[in-house]
């Protein structure tokens, strides 16, 4: 039981904050969400830096690393508030191909290393909130393959993506198997749209799309995919809070009322105590999502699931808390608060809200007297 | 990183696991498991059992008699000891006292007390509070006054825990007015038995009498019970506050009085409402992310790096804990916990109960409870100590 990180996970470390602090400066996300939210270059420039194999398997030309190393990137991307879709599309969407057909990979994942291709799961469904085990959208036997039909909605950078990952109901009944599909970009309708990050996402309409298949019962694909994707937003959020936190105390520092700091008062002072609390617990579950990452399926779910309700009520609180610090600057689009509070608010309903996972770990409640950690 | 015990660290445990398993009473875990009184006979035959094994003072090092186990052995002994229903070791001899006589008494104060802590003979007691020094713990009056080869105590110390059994006290008290009130504080082991010493008891909300007033009218006490230089005592006081900073959270009871909760709530018809549901799994999320917090700081203090900044938050977060499971347990068991019947409260009780027996002490200890957040210094003068460590001032 440690708690150490490795010398490589220092190094990895300090490249991606190097990078925010060289590259990624407020006003140049500024500049990105102000132009629409479009970050492909950014994307490009993770390639050069090798961010973009971290998941992928060393026999696809990835770097095969772990979750601890995903955790790392994701921490100091959020302190840098880098809106690009690096979860999504380099993160998710090679554990899932990772589990699929063995030349959909081939052809896939060696571009994905390279970041020469993005691609990411398009899952949201209008009716179906965060559950996958019922899409609509339906798929089909045609001529020699598939063709899917459908809407999937908030494809994170849909309007950049090469090709999406998309879950459909195979077969004619609402509840059966669900399949994972790769559909090319240009053979689908796609509408982007930015978001309340500065980022973009968009709706991807499937009318009869040909689709290659990646998994025809994708059920526990998805759900480690999924996991994966609660990891990064947690390990993002860390990040997140980390710096908002920073940059408040700071604040309460410099800003006089009443011929004092502002930090001097017992009132903010409290709950300044309160966010601190927060942010480590949440800190702490970070840091269990990635470690839990690997166990076997039941204890992943249950773990993951655990740590996003800890996030999702951490990020709420710093985020909220940390404006009210701020005072009225803190409602301002100038202050970069601001922003990490909107980019924090949007990680809540990342891969599920908080209270889904409180469903979640309500229905796998058994007694467990001392197997936690 | 990584979240798994080595091998050795689980041989360790099993090895723990085994012993308790034999030598803890199952008459005296069964009312730890139950929540039932626990009399000064259970608190003794527990404490003698592991002293017998040396493991009374788990925290000491070898050259004083201890185990010399590092910071994960000792949190997995008091895991082991908690989820096996061990009553929690009365820690103002072994625990608080032990040190300052380790760090700062003469090596004849070692000899003559630590021997009778280790064993578990001797029952201390704790002389800190005032009734005008609480949270301002440095502001305390109860005096002692140097007379020859003795100090002549007078004054008033409360809130001492269990001090009807108490055979020592160790107290804070004032030698000089000059200067900071800390500078004025000195550190005195005082035998209960000397005439002029008083106990008197503190009935609290629950009923219960677990705390006392202690009073010194011109109380004797031979200068060699002076620990260390007089009016150096805050320093060792301080010494005492910074030992023992996991174990204060308390995650591993909470682990066990959770599967009370589930247990009750099952019984009681309100696990399958799943409004009262999520707020056991949301309590059960606050217990993992509280032992996240513990491993963390372990982790830190084994790999003998400074200990990080989180450990202030420890006490709060496991206070807050403890009051929302015993807060849970009373809400599970509703009305029939309202019933205020002492006996009920005790193991062997043959009357009708009402309701469930597991009903019987849930609300006096949601009662009793309330005071997690206060002692030990209440959980905004913990605040105030997190800030200073996030504002930098």
């Amino acid at each position: 039981m440690n708690f150490d990180f490795t010398d490589d996970q220092v190094s990895l470390r300090d490249a991606v904050q190097r990078w925010v602090e060289k590259g990624f400066s407020f006003e140049r996300r500024h500049a990105l969400a102000k132009a629409g939210g479009k970050t492909r270059d950014v994307y490009r420039e993770f390639a050069e830096l090798g961010l973009t194999g971290v998941a992928v398997p060393t026999d696809h030309g990835g770097l095969g690393f772990g979750a601890v190393e995903a955790m790392v990137v994701m921490e100091e991307l959020g302190r840098g508030l880098v809106n690009a879709p690096y979860a999504a599309a380099a993160l998710v969407a090679p554990t899932l191909l990772a589990q699929g057909d063995a030349s959909v990979q081939a052809t896939w994942l060696p571009r994905i290393a390279d970041g020469s291709a993005l691609v990411v799961l398009a899952q949201q469904e209008r009716g179906a909130r965060y559950r996958l085990d019922a899409p609509s959208t339906v798929a089909s036997q045609a001529a020699g393959g598939w063709a899917l039909t459908g809407l999937k909605h908030l494809v994170p950078a849909g309007d950049e993506a090469d090709a999406f990952l998309v879950p459909a109901r195979v077969g004619p009944h609402a509840i059966g198997p669900v399949g994972l599909f790769l559909v090319e970009r240009g053979r689908c309708t796609v509408r982007g749209y930015p978001t309340q990050d500065g980022a973009r996402a968009a709706d991807v309409s499937l009318a009869n799309a040909p689709a290659s298949l990646v998994l025809t019962d994708a059920g526990a694909a998805l759900e480690l995919g999924l996991d994966v994707g609660i990891a990064a937003a947690c390990a993002e959020a860390v990040g997140l809070m980390d710096k908002l936190v920073a940059l408040t105390a700071l604040y309460m520092n410099t800003r006089r009322q009443f011929g004092v700091a502002i930090a001097s008062f017992q009132a903010l002072r409290h709950r300044m105590a309160d966010v601190k609390m927060q942010l480590e617990l949440a800190r702490s579950m970070s840091y269990y999502a990635s470690l839990k990452l690997g166990e076997p399926a039941a204890q992943r779910r249950r773990a993951l699931s655990q740590a996003k309700v800890q996030l999702g009520q951490s990020m709420r609180f710093v985020g909220q808390q940390c404006i009210q610090l701020h005072g009225g600057i803190g409602v301002t689009d100038e202050v970069s608060a601001s922003h990490y509070f909107k980019r924090l608010t949007m990680l809540e309903m990342a891969y599920g809200d908080t209270l889904h996972h409180l469903g979640e770990v309500s229905e796998r409640m058994v007694d467990t007297a001392g197997v936690f950690a | 990183m990584d979240l798994t015990f080595t091998a050795e660290q689980t041989a360790f445990r099993h090895q723990i696991r085994d012993w308790v398993a034999a030598n803890l009473p199952p008459d005296i875990s069964h009312k730890v498991h139950n929540a039932l009184h626990l009399t000064r006979d259970d608190h003794q035959r527990w404490a003698r059992q592991l002293g017998k094994q040396g493991w009374l003072g788990w925290a000491w090092p070898k050259e004083f008699g201890g185990p010399g186990w590092n910071a994960v052995q000792r949190h997995l002994f008091e895991e082991e000891c908690a989820l096996a229903g061990a009553p929690r070791v009365m820690p103002f001899g072994p625990v608080m006292v032990a040190p300052v006589i380790m760090a700062f008494g003469t090596p004849e104060q070692q000899r003559r007390f630590l021997p009778g802590i280790a064993s578990g003979d001797v029952w201390w007691s704790q002389g800190y509070s005032e009734p005008g020094a609480g949270s301002d713990l440095a502001s305390l009056k109860c005096k002692a006054e140097r007379k020859g080869d003795y100090y002549i105590v007078n004054g008033q110390k409360t809130w001492t825990t269990l001090g009807q059994y108490g055979e020592w006290i160790f107290c804070l008290v004032r030698t000089s007015s000059e200067g900071k009130p800390q500078t004025g504080i000195s550190f005195l082991l005082i035998d209960m038995k000397t005439p002029g010493v008083s106990v008197r008891p503190i009935i609290m909300l629950d009923g219960g009498h677990e705390v006392n007033e202690v009073w010194f009218d011109n109380v004797e006490v031979p200068a060699d019970q002076l620990i260390g230089e007089e009016n150096k005592g805050w320093t060792y006081a301080k010494h005492l506050l910074s030992h023992e900073r996991t174990n204060i959270a308390d995650v591993n009871r909470a682990k066990r009085e959770l599967e009370r909760l589930k247990r009750i709530a099952k019984a009681e018809g309100v696990w399958d409402d799943p409004r009262f549901r999520d707020q056991i799994a949301l309590l059960e999320v606050d217990i993992v992310a509280l032992e996240m917090l513990v491993l963390r700081v372990l982790s830190a203090e084994t790999a003998g790096k400074q200990t990080l900044d989180i450990a202030g938050l420890l006490k709060i977060r496991g206070s807050e804990i403890q009051q929302r499971y015993s807060e849970l347990m009373m809400l599970a068991g509703g009305p029939f916990t309202l019933p205020f019947i002492k006996e009920a409260m005790a193991a062997g009780w043959q009357g009708d109960h009402v309701g469930a027996a597991h009903c019987a002490p849930l609300a006096s200890t949601y009662f009793n409870y309330r005071k997690t957040t206060i002692y030990g210094g209440s959980n905004e003068v913990q605040r105030n100590i997190v800030a200073q460590t996030v504002l930098g001032s």
